[in-house]
């Protein structure tokens, strides 16, 4: 045992992340630490090497082709010059960041059935010490080395044979790994968890579907509670100095046909704010009461203290796939403002709560109900951005319409527990999307790019004065005429500074880094991870 | 929900139903021959010829960690194994039914017998005679050398010996060794992961991953041998005995089905 002692203090040399570390990415901006570059959900970098007046002279410095087919919807990490990223399914890469050259692959080998509503993606990894984790589709979260990509644990988390799957990123939080879980499609019981570093053991777990007795049990009836949803598949943010992990919370299930669960079903569709080291509820707010049009608020909490109303304030910043952009006291949860960012059609306004006064008809029907926003919402799983230097908060957004329709919801293992599906393409109204940049202040709209299709991608800010979005659609053969442009605007005015055609489907989000003292630009598209830098001089 | 997935979905649960109920319907004594002959042509570089293992699981012990159904051996067999050195085959799949039909008289033998030895004392030589500071198994030990998790299920006993006492029989190419001199003098020595044209790929025992730009060697050698020291007369025959008695034991856990 005494060379494996000397061999792992050897190793101690080899530059490693620490949880120290992730607590300050601001110091060191050529990493990208965490799926959303910091703890604070930003997606903000302080690298200004591209800026607003040599970002057209942009350029391919490499790609990355995944041998794979399932479409691309990871953020890379960057650690030291080594990029770490996911495949989908469940695989990982290593690759040098300057060129774009594979180290190591983990494969992941899964069973023939993979329950997973949406595709067989991954959203990205945590990387921290010398260890590399990644979720998996058939609910495992598996610890790998970054120097080899060996396992070094791998635990279940949940039984993917009930609908059960990983495709968030994991948040490395202390000697933790917090990870979420996606089957809302499926009557999962939600939860997040909890995972120690080192061994892989479970420190928590929060169900985000309480069970009676517990507290907001109340919001649910019979055992409805059982396979009520709630799942948590998007990546949270943390606040160290409160040490508070704060996460959204996915749709109730069935999602389009509640008949089966009457009330609020608490934590589903809610921001909720948990003590990091036991996993207790200190505060959740709940944006849509009884969901029965699939509005997860499974969107990136972006963390900001500042002034509101004249006075300090720690706040979360939130643009809802119920198409409002909310404030809320991050250390209370109490509802500070409720501002609608796109067309909607559903609700008259709030309660001094938070609650939505909801319009009358607008629940799902037999024969179908309009509605804006449609299924896919007003905003969706792709991350958000704020940038300190404008004070703006930036987000993709679309305008369109949703036929809603209620069926029967039948709740057998591993299948869809849903009461039937909505259209979401109608012919007559295509819909549309745009960036949008707010004054986090008063919700008003500072200024929009727009775009003719509806793009599935997130924005990135940086200290160069720029927004980094895309036009991506889902290019499939029934659609030739969706959109993949990769583009930079001007984060002040929105104007358009650079684009490109990068020809295939953008379903992830911009991130930036720098190696050997050059910046680099990373947007994946159809099996490709494009980065981008100017010409060497 | 993020798309609308209801069709694929649909199909995949059919398609899984399906996978259940196929069997293998070319079974007879003229399709063993004939697997037996792609077998050999194929399969047996790393099964060996009569299916006893090598650089591959032995498949003789009717035990196949992937999965014994037909369907799980049409799938490996057709697509290779994600995660192994198998690769996937471009036979027919009329071929991959013969090949499963002679890998079914394969088993005959049984399940296989463990080493003489005691593998509990193995797992004490293990790491008090170093191989735990090179060798990872299952999360603890090092990443020098290769990952022993489930060398038990890839490696027959003789050839886990063999290994011990001439670590240089068969080296795997991620353990060669890349000697590098830059210009301007600095050396490098670690585990050659890639070359390309312009680039050299290192695992550095110290520095970790690293790519280094040929235009800037002035010196590049690849050393084949292994890193690992023999163990010939380091261990006494009891204890290498002990030693394979472990190794075998790691074996690969049987996927279920």
């Amino acid at each position: 045992m005494r060379i494996v002692t000397l061999f792992m203090l050897g190793g101690i040399t080899w530059a490693q992340l620490t949880s120290e570390r992730l607590l300050k990415s601001g110091a060191e901006p050529q990493n990208w630490t965490t799926y959303s570059g910091s703890y604070k959900g930003w997606r903000y970098s302080l690298l200004d090497q591209v800026n607003r007046t040599n970002v057209d002279q942009l350029k391919v410095a490499w790609v990355y082709q995944m041998p794979v087919t399932e479409r691309i919807e990871t953020t890379p990490l960057v650690v030291d010059g080594v990029m770490y990223l996911s495949e989908p399914p469940s695989n990982v890469v290593a690759l040098d960041a300057a060129t774009g050259r594979p180290y190591w692959r983990y494969r992941r080998s899964l069973p023939d059935k993979i329950n997973t509503c949406c595709g067989q993606v991954n959203r990205g990894v945590a990387v921290v010490g010398d260890r590399v984790i990644v979720g998996t589709v058939d609910a495992h979260l598996v610890a790998l080395h970054a120097k080899t990509g060996a396992v070094l644990w791998d635990v279940k988390v949940a039984e993917s044979k009930n609908g059960y799957s990983l495709t968030g990123a994991p948040l490395i939080v202390k000697d933790m790994v917090i990870t979420g879980i996606a089957g809302g499609e499926y009557g999962i019981r939600g939860f997040l968890d909890a995972y120690d570093l080192k061994t892989g053991e479970r420190r928590w777990r929060f169900w985000t579907i309480p069970e009676p007795g517990q507290p907001g049990s109340e919001s649910w009836s019979g055992d409805a509670w059982k396979r009520g949803g709630g799942p948590t598949w998007v990546t949270g943010a943390y606040d160290p100095a409160q040490n508070l992990i704060i996460w959204g919370v996915g749709n109730p299930s069935p999602d389009w046909n509640g008949d089966v669960r009457p009330g609020d079903n608490l934590y589903s569709d809610s921001a909720i704010a948990l003590d990091a080291d036991t996993g207790k509820l200190k505060w959740h707010f709940q944006f849509v009461p009884h969901d029965v049009h699939d509005w997860d608020a499974v969107q990136v909490p972006v963390l900001v203290d500042g002034e509101w109303q004249g006075k300090p304030r720690k706040m979360v910043y939130w643009a809802h796939r119920n198409g409002f952009f909310y404030v809320l006291d991050r250390t209370t949860g109490e509802f500070l403002l409720g501002k609608a960012f796109a067309t909607q059609t559903w609700n008259n306004g709030f309660t001094a709560q938070g609650r939505p006064i909801r319009k009358p008809n607008i629940d799902p029907s037999p024969q179908g109900t309009y509605l804006w926003p449609g299924v896919q919402g007003a905003t969706n799983w792709y991350s958000p951005s704020y940038s300190p230097q404008t004070g703006f908060f930036y987000l993709t957004a679309w305008e369109n319409k949703g036929l809603y329709r209620k069926g029967d919801a039948e709740y057998i293992p591993g299948n869809h527990y849903i009461g039937s599906v909505p259209e979401i393409d109608l012919p007559e109204e295509p819909g549309w999307g745009a960036i949008r940049a707010l004054n986090p202040k008063t919700g008003e709209r500072m200024w929009e790019h727009k775009m003719h299709t509806k793009p599935w991608s997130g924005v990135m800010t940086t200290a160069g004065k720029l927004l980094f979005g895309s036009t991506g659609g889902w290019i499939s053969r029934e659609k030739t005429a969706m959109e993949s442009y990769f583009f930079a605007l001007d984060a002040e005015s929105g104007k358009e500074l650079w684009r490109i055609n990068l020809g295939g489907t953008m379903a992830s989000n911009p991130m930036t880094y720098s190696v050997n003292g050059k910046q680099m630009i990373v947007m994946p598209a159809g099996s490709g991870v494009f980065a981008f830098s100017l010409p060497s001089p | 929900m993020t798309s609308f997935p209801v069709f694929p979905v649909v199909w995949l649960i059919a398609a899984a139903a399906l996978a259940q109920d196929i069997k293998n319907p070319h079974t007879t004594a003229a399709d063993v021959a004939a697997g037996a002959r792609i077998f050999r042509s194929h399969c047996a570089d790393c099964h060996g010829l009569a299916g006893q293992g090598g650089k591959g699981p032995d498949l003789t012990t009717g035990v196949l960690f992937h999965g014994s159904s037909d369907a799980a051996l049409l799938k490996n067999v057709s697509d290779g194994i994600e995660g192994t050195a198998m690769p996937g085959s471009f036979f027919s799949s009329d071929q991959v039914w013969q090949v499963i039909a002679f890998v079914r008289t394969l088993a005959k033998a049984g399940p296989a017998k463990a080493p003489a030895g005691d593998a509990g004392r193995g797992r004490m030589l293990f790491a008090s005679r170093g191989c735990a500071g090179c060798h990872l198994v299952k999360g603890t030990g090092g990443v020098n050398g290769p990952d022993l998790s489930f060398v038990g299920s890839r490696r027959p006993p003789d050839q886990l010996r063999k290994s011990i006492l001439e670590p240089n029989a068969q080296v795997d190419q991620a353990y060669w060794m890349a000697g590098i001199v830059l210009e301007n003098g600095t050396p490098y020595k670690g585990f050659l992961l890639n070359e390309d044209t312009y680039y050299v790929q290192i695992l550095h025992p110290a520095q970790g991953l690293l790519t280094l730009p040929k235009r800037d060697f002035r010196e590049f050698i690849v050393q084949k041998t292994s890193a690992m020291p023999s163990y010939q007369g380091k261990l006494q025959e009891a204890e290498l005995q002990d030693l394979v008695a472990y190794l075998w034991s790691l074996q690969r856990p049987r996927s279920a089905e």
